[in-house]
């Protein structure tokens, strides 16, 4: 450009004065620095300011925050905390960048672009809420409220999923957290025991640790680390499952390097040992359990012979870790897991690990799957619930449930095949609140089909996520430290030598205020909610109120537990002691009814083909999913998520340990980033293994972006298990590229 | 840094003439705090409310002024051509400062390039600045360090005659950040309009370092 004046020049331009005369006239009168009224301020202090809930991950570890001039500086345990106490991990720590982050969601966005390739335009929250309203009202207008899919996760997304699914009355609703997580695992515990196992193992308390694919220790939730390092500090054996040497394989006295896939008939092999030898508990199974007889029988043919030829271990090791729990029971911690849509027959999987439980006698005890006794209740306030019959529920055909132990909502699959295909109904209208399907739903290409097919997106969130770039309309969420919200509860300790357990409660407080125009999940749901024809249903008017009313069954309020130090205490009760009308149901008549097997049966997965190896993924330690991965003190930490390949593979291949590869998987889909390589015995020569939650397409996640590589991306292949309806997503196989060359894994 | 005696002299004898030019009657301190004012209204987000004809004719008209008529009327040519200049603006201001594709270019914030990140400590003392200068933040304001309020604040200092405040905060509070800002918007935005305004912005704020004056550094 030519103009180049500097400042002198500039103010000796000759005619500026006359050119600066109708400057004033045409700027606005407010300006955003006024001169203050009162004397001025000097530098203040900071201030500790409680009841933070993290979110970097579920767990909710209890915060307080240090805070100056309104600026969050840090973010620590909340002393008063009997849960994680002053503890947090490195993501919460960095919860402070996610809230400053650059890239984060500001102001309410239109696209005025394509979906996919977006051009955002910033728009005021009046357009932006009468652009959802209306069009999501066109939708349900036309083809009724089952036109209207909704993809929700984590806390903020309850309010509006309740609105949409209760209210607005569509039951196409998929949860990241149930179809593509733990839905399986509480839905195969329902089954088993009645209720959903969460993580309630006794693991500080334990003789024996006993874990199928868990990682703890790469996969961090600070109360559960430190209940689990406690448990191995007092001598509990840790016995591992799992194709890699995992952090928790490290520590393991016996590591189990089964074949992934396999995880069901190792366990069918441990419990048919244990009935075979006399060594399982008989009072237990007496009396908490029914359907032993036809159980036993189903499980007979699983001898450790069998077992180990099918997972490739050997039959001593499983006998060892058989011997291991029966001379440890009932003090044994059978781990239910957390993430568990592996192989699509993961129900199955799920409903040994209970029954392997009830047969150690490991229910109620010390040590064992322990859950808290009269937990304090909290109220339930949401929208109202509503029946809306099942008329145009997905999952119901002819009276008959296509996946009759689903977890809550509608399996992702029904939902995407129905929007895709507009049979049996159309499915005009999408919501994504806090979910990003891009890169948690598998084969995404069909996720594209379904958000091109819809009249209309919107998308809530933090942060401008791979999925955003598919919105109409994006609006700006208030981060977890910004707003009220999520109650934890639990027990825990005040003092280590307390004999009895004391309860907790911890209503999410806001540290900071919001910046910018982002507004909680209160405010955005019930202005929908009014342009479509709901407001006299609206339960309460702002998510402060929304808490209180909550937290008024326990006879507390807000300012009552802030002024606790943001953290409620009562006391509780010891969590001992096998309630009488407690059963499991190692023989499930209802399952074997809707025509799945009764008993826990293992069904095989497809092999490995040739040339390939299986594609397994896991928690890295400094990240949450791919939520974290923009951050940019966690990217730090772990920019890049390096496949784990065999070093004897990589000898064959000519690869050592750095060399930069791509991928291309057996449906012919290649990676759109590469990795290096992490050359390593730690693996089975049949699998690869990367951290999920890397290589984010979007290029508005400037530091997440292109990093590492979208394991998600290479997950094309969908197994859906039977009984659930929930994805298994270690069906993948992956050949490596060098220079764009696929090369052959040697079997 | 170390400076050397002649660079202390220079110094001086920059800021005598620099007291010297607010001091003739061409340029008074007002006609400097109504650039400033005019300058952070062009960096906000582009509404018809404010962004009407009147607008850039006052605009075109202060370009005129300064000789850069090339640039003027490239602009008015991208305005004229649009069948919605505003909505335009809009997308490449979302674009450039908010949230965009490939990515947020320049967030008109200074703790993103001093602190990489928003709300760093820059931004703290930013606003204690402005508190030592006895002015505050207005509660629907943006953050103290955002360039808008940066230029209002400027142009309170000027209505003032607080000339050493001005030179102070523009050396130590806003050059070193918008010395990074501004290329990355020149080079990058795709409508003449940013080009400008920062260039503008730029050439209002650039010390004369061809005189000889060297930057604090502080
Ligand atoms: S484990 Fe870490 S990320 Fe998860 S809630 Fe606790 S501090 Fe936050």
């Amino acid at each position: 450009m030519a103009f180049n004046l500097t400042r002198r020049k500039f103010l000796q331009t000759a005619s500026l004065a006359a050119a600066t005369i109708p400057l004033s006239k045409v700027v606005s009168a407010e300006t955003g620095v006024a001169k203050a009224s009162l004397e001025p301020k000097g530098t203040m202090g900071d201030t500790t300011v409680v009841g933070g809930l993290c979110e970097m991950c579920f767990w909710r570890c209890q915060l307080v925050g240090k805070v100056r001039d309104g600026q969050l500086m840090k973010l620590e345990g909340n002393p008063k905390s009997i849960d994680n106490g002053t503890a947090i991990c490195a993501r919460g720590n960095a919860g402070v960048k996610l809230l400053y982050d650059v890239d984060r969601l500001k102001y309410p966005l239109k696209n005025v672009g394509k979906r996919g390739e977006p051009k955002w335009k910033r728009i005021s929250w009046k357009e932006a809420l009468d652009e959802c309203g209306s069009k999501l009202k066109a939708v349900v207008d036309q083809h009724g409220p089952q036109g209207i899919c909704v993809f929700p996760h984590g806390a903020s997304a309850k309010y509006p999923m309740h609105y949409f699914e209760r209210t607005v009355g569509t039951h196409n609703v998929s949860e990241a957290s149930f179809f593509q997580c733990r839905g399986i695992r509480d839905a195969a515990y329902v089954a088993t025991i009645g209720k959903a196992p969460g993580e309630m193992v006794d693991m500080s308390n334990t003789k024996v640790i006993f874990l199928v694919g868990s990682h703890l220790g790469e996969n961090i939730h600070v109360s559960h680390i430190k209940s689990y390092m406690k448990g191995l500090q007092g001598g509990a054996k840790l016995v591992v499952a799992d194709p890699r040497y995992s952090a928790s394989a490290a520590k393991s006295d016996i590591w189990v390097q089964i074949k992934p896939g396999t995880d069901t008939a190792y366990l069918l092999a441990i419990m048919n040992y244990l009935v075979q030898n006399n060594k399982y508990n008989k009072e237990f199974v007496t009396k908490h359990t029914s359907g032993f007889d036809k159980f036993s029988t189903a499980i007979s043919e699983w001898t450790l012979d069998k077992a180990a030829k099918e997972c490739d271990i050997p039959a001593a090791q499983i006998k060892e870790v058989a011997e291991l729990l029966a001379a440890n029971a009932p003090n044994v911690a059978i781990h239910p897991g957390r993430h568990v849509s592996w192989y699509g027959n993961d129900f199955q999987r799920e409903r040994s690990l209970a029954c392997l439980t009830a047969l150690l006698g490991a229910y109620y005890v010390k040590g064992g799957w322990v859950p808290p006794k009269n937990p304090a209740k909290l109220g339930k306030t949401s929208w109202a619930p509503q029946e809306h019959g099942d008329e145009f529920n997905l999952n119901v055909i002819n009276d008959k449930k296509v996946y009759p132990f689903k977890p809550p909502g509608t399996p992702t699959e029904l939902i995407r095949d129905c929007a895709i295909s507009g049979k049996p109904y159309a499915i005009k209208g999408c919501v994504v609140w806090g979910q990003n399907p891009m890169q948690t739903i598998p084969k995404q290409e069909k996720m594209k089909q379904v958000f091109n097919a819809m009249d209309f997106v919107m998308c809530v969130d933090v942060m401008p996520t791979d999925v955003t770039m598919w919105a109409d309309i994006l609006l700006p969420e208030s981060s977890y430290l910004e707003r009220h919200d999520e109650i934890k509860t639990g027990v825990g300790k005040v003092k280590a030598t307390d004999k009895e357990p004391t309860q907790f409660i911890a209503p999410r407080m806001p540290l900071v205020a919001a910046m910018f125009e982002r507004k909680d999940q209160v405010y955005i749901t019930n202005e929908i909610a009014k342009r479509m024809g709901h407001e006299k249903e609206i339960p309460v008017q702002t998510l402060e109120e929304l808490v209180d009313k909550t937290l008024a069954s326990a006879n507390i309020t807000l300012a009552s537990v802030k002024a606790e130090g943001g953290i409620h205490l009562q006391p509780g009760f010891s969590p001992y002691g096998v309630p009488e009308d407690f059963m499991v149901q190692l023989f499930n008549e209802d399952v074997a009814a809707a025509g799945f097997p009764g008993a826990p049966t293992y069904k095989a997965v497809e092999d490995v083909p040739a040339g390939y190896a299986r594609l397994l993924y896991g928690r890295a330690p400094v990240h949450t999913f791919n939520r974290s991965q923009n951050n940019v003190w966690l990217n730090h930490e772990m920019p890049g998520n390096p496949v784990w390949l065999n070093d004897e593979v990589a000898a064959k291949l000519g690869l050592k340990d750095g060399d930069t590869v791509g991928f291309i998987n057996s449906e012919g889909v290649k990676s759109r980033t590469t990795t290096t390589v992490k050359v390593t015995p730690g693996i089975r020569k049949d699998a690869v293994y990367m951290y999920h939650g890397y290589g984010s397409a979007n290029p508005l996640m400037t530091a997440g972006v292109g990093k590492g590589v979208d394991d998600q991306s290479l997950i094309t292949k969908i197994a859906i298990d039977p009984e659930t309806g929930c994805h298994g997503m270690r069906n993948n196989f992956v050949k490596l590229t060098k220079d764009g060359k696929a090369l052959d894994i040697p079997a | 840094m170390h400076l050397s005696h002649s660079s202390i002299l220079l110094k001086y004898f920059y800021k005598l003439s620099y007291f010297f030019l607010y001091m003739t009657e061409s340029t008074t301190s007002q006609d400097i705090a109504s650039l400033y004012r005019f300058m952070a209204q062009c960096m906000q987000y582009p509404d018809p409310e404010w962004m009407n004809e009147d607008f850039f004719n006052v605009f075109y008209n202060l370009l005129g002024t300064f000789g850069a008529i090339t640039e003027g009327k490239e602009i008015r040519d991208a305005v004229e051509k649009s069948s919605d200049f505003i909505e335009d603006l809009q997308i490449e201001y979302t674009r450039l400062f908010i949230n965009g594709v490939p990515h947020v270019v320049a967030p008109p914030f200074a703790s993103v390039y001093m602190d990489k990140s928003i709300q760093g400590s820059f931004a703290l003392r930013t606003l204690n600045f402005y508190r030592e200068k006895g002015f505050t933040m207005e509660d629907n304001a943006d953050l103290p360090d955002h360039l808008v309020h940066e230029l209002e604040f400027l142009s309170l200092l000027a209505k003032e005659e607080d000339f050493a405040g001005e030179e102070e905060f523009l050396s130590k509070l806003f050059r070193p950040w918008y010395k990074q800002f501004c290329p990355r918007v020149a080079e990058e935005t795709r409508h003449p309009y940013y080009r400008m305004v920062v260039t503008l912005i730029d050439s209002f704020t650039k010390e004369e370092e061809e005189d000889g004056f060297q930057l604090n550094e502080a």
